[in-house]
């Protein structure tokens, strides 16, 4: 299907842009991974996906 | 019902024996209706209804739309020639002519393509090297697949030349069509982690194998993608709260053993190697997985598949806890893909057999030197 981007390449694309926000959040979920409970690291997960968001935005 | 019904009496009669052992021996005996009966270990018999694991409808579906996009299909065909490769070097200790072969779930023939390849460098006594592919040893491969897409795939290809391969399309992924003692080998690469019923398909395979005859597979197990679960594990339990069914369960190395000798194998050898595969992304790993159409067909899966902030908080968490730094600086996720390698002889003609209980006539204790003597 040339000329038709994925969803999931988009998806890739804008994550790849937040790899730093990324790397708090893995960091926040690592320390503690036996113990995960639900939003343990909701904090994190918000600045990660408001970056996302922004990155996915711009594109379209 | 009746047999079921003793075992569960007799059950009662030790738990009651157990409970008034302390208080009051009394004497316990059976009730009259109830035949004195050989106690056997339980084992579940092949055939019996089994709890269904993974959809082969899904798989089928998967299958078909990923052969559909053909270019995309070849690209990710690295693993199982990879693996099919690795299954056929297994076959280079068997000295044999195999007249008629049979590939159970042969995906896009991965393992006629590894037959026609010239076999690696392979000495015998004068020491010059035997480069002839094993597909010259071989009469006729008879490849099966449940998907006509993936099987016809690679039909113009010129190792279909090679050797005369009959293309079959199954129509239940488990039930092979045919008659008993007629193949001289049977592989399976890459296809028997998708099967419900293993203890039945291995019966099978080994009733339509002739006496005295191999079969070989290679299949996923164990820890395969053990990275790509744990992410997705903690991923969900944060931003959800519970886990859902993303990678398949898989078969064990010590569990293949006791399929095969449940199948009525012999002669068994089980091995496992790891094969390990950098992606660039999460995403890469997960798309090359549904072109391979190896996406996740469980039974119980969840029917919208991962969400948006599941996939994002998995990504950054395998990044993290399995991301490796490459030599061009940037971080490569690797995904493990650990493969089970079997090997099992038919019994009859002149299969090796161990002997009987009781009639070794070496001392062990003379052998090893005592030092370990017991009584």
């Amino acid at each position: 299907m040339p000329g038709r981007t994925r969803p999931i390449e988009n998806f890739a694309q804008a994550a790849a842009k937040c790899s730093a926000e990324g790397a708090v959040y893995g960091k926040c979920i690592s320390a503690n991974y036996q113990n995960v409970s639900k939003d343990m690291c909701a904090r994190e997960f918000m600045v990660l996906k408001d970056c996302y968001l922004k990155a996915a935005g711009k594109k379209a | 019902m009746h047999a079921a019904l003793c075992i569960h009496q007799q059950l009662r009669m030790i738990l009651r024996s157990y409970r008034t052992l302390a208080r009051a021996p009394s004497s316990i005996t059976p009730p009259s209706t109830c035949p004195p009966k050989r106690r056997r270990y339980a084992i579940q018999a092949g055939g019996a209804p089994i709890a269904e694991v993974f959809s082969a409808r899904t798989k089928y579906i998967h299958k078909q739309r990923a052969a559909a996009n053909i270019p995309q299909s070849r690209q990710v065909d690295y693993l199982r020639d990879e693996i099919a490769a690795r299954l056929c070097d297994r076959l280079l200790d068997i000295n044999r002519h195999f007249p008629r072969v049979l590939d159970f779930g042969a995906n896009a023939c991965n393992v006629a393509r590894a037959f026609a390849r010239p076999s690696p460098d392979l000495n015998d006594e004068t020491g010059t090297k035997v480069t002839e592919p094993i597909g010259k040893r071989i009469g006729e491969i008879v490849c099966t697949e449940t998907s006509p897409s993936l099987l016809y795939r690679d039909e113009h290809e010129p190792f279909n030349s090679e050797m005369a391969i009959t293309r079959e399309v199954l129509q239940n992924a488990e039930y092979l069509p045919y008659e008993p003692d007629s193949f001289d080998l049977v592989l399976s690469s890459q296809s028997l982690h998708w099967i419900n019923d293993l203890p039945s398909v291995l019966t099978q395979i080994n009733t339509c194998l002739k006496p005295d005859a191999p079969f070989l597979a290679a299949m996923s197990g164990g820890d395969t993608l053990y990275e790509l679960r744990g992410s997705l594990q903690l991923a969900e339990q944060d931003r959800l709260g519970g886990i859902g069914t993303h990678i398949s369960p898989l078969a064990d190395v010590r569990d293949v053993g006791n399929l095969l000798s449940r199948a009525g194998f012999k002669l068994l050898t089980v091995d496992v190697d790891d094969i390990v595969v950098d992606y660039p992304d999460i995403f890469a790993l997960m798309s090359d997985l549904q072109a391979m159409g190896e996406a996740n067909a469980a039974l119980r899966r969840e029917k919208g598949g991962i969400s948006r902030d599941v996939l994002l908080a998995a990504e950054g968490i395998y990044r993290e806890m399995y991301g490796e730094l490459g030599e061009d600086g940037g971080v490569r996720l690797p995904a493990t893909f650990r493969t089970v390698y079997m090997i099992g002889w038919k019994e009859g003609g002149s299969t090796p057999r161990a002997l009987e209980r009781g009639t070794g006539e070496a001392n062990l204790v003379d052998v090893l030197g005592g030092g370990g003597r017991i009584g």
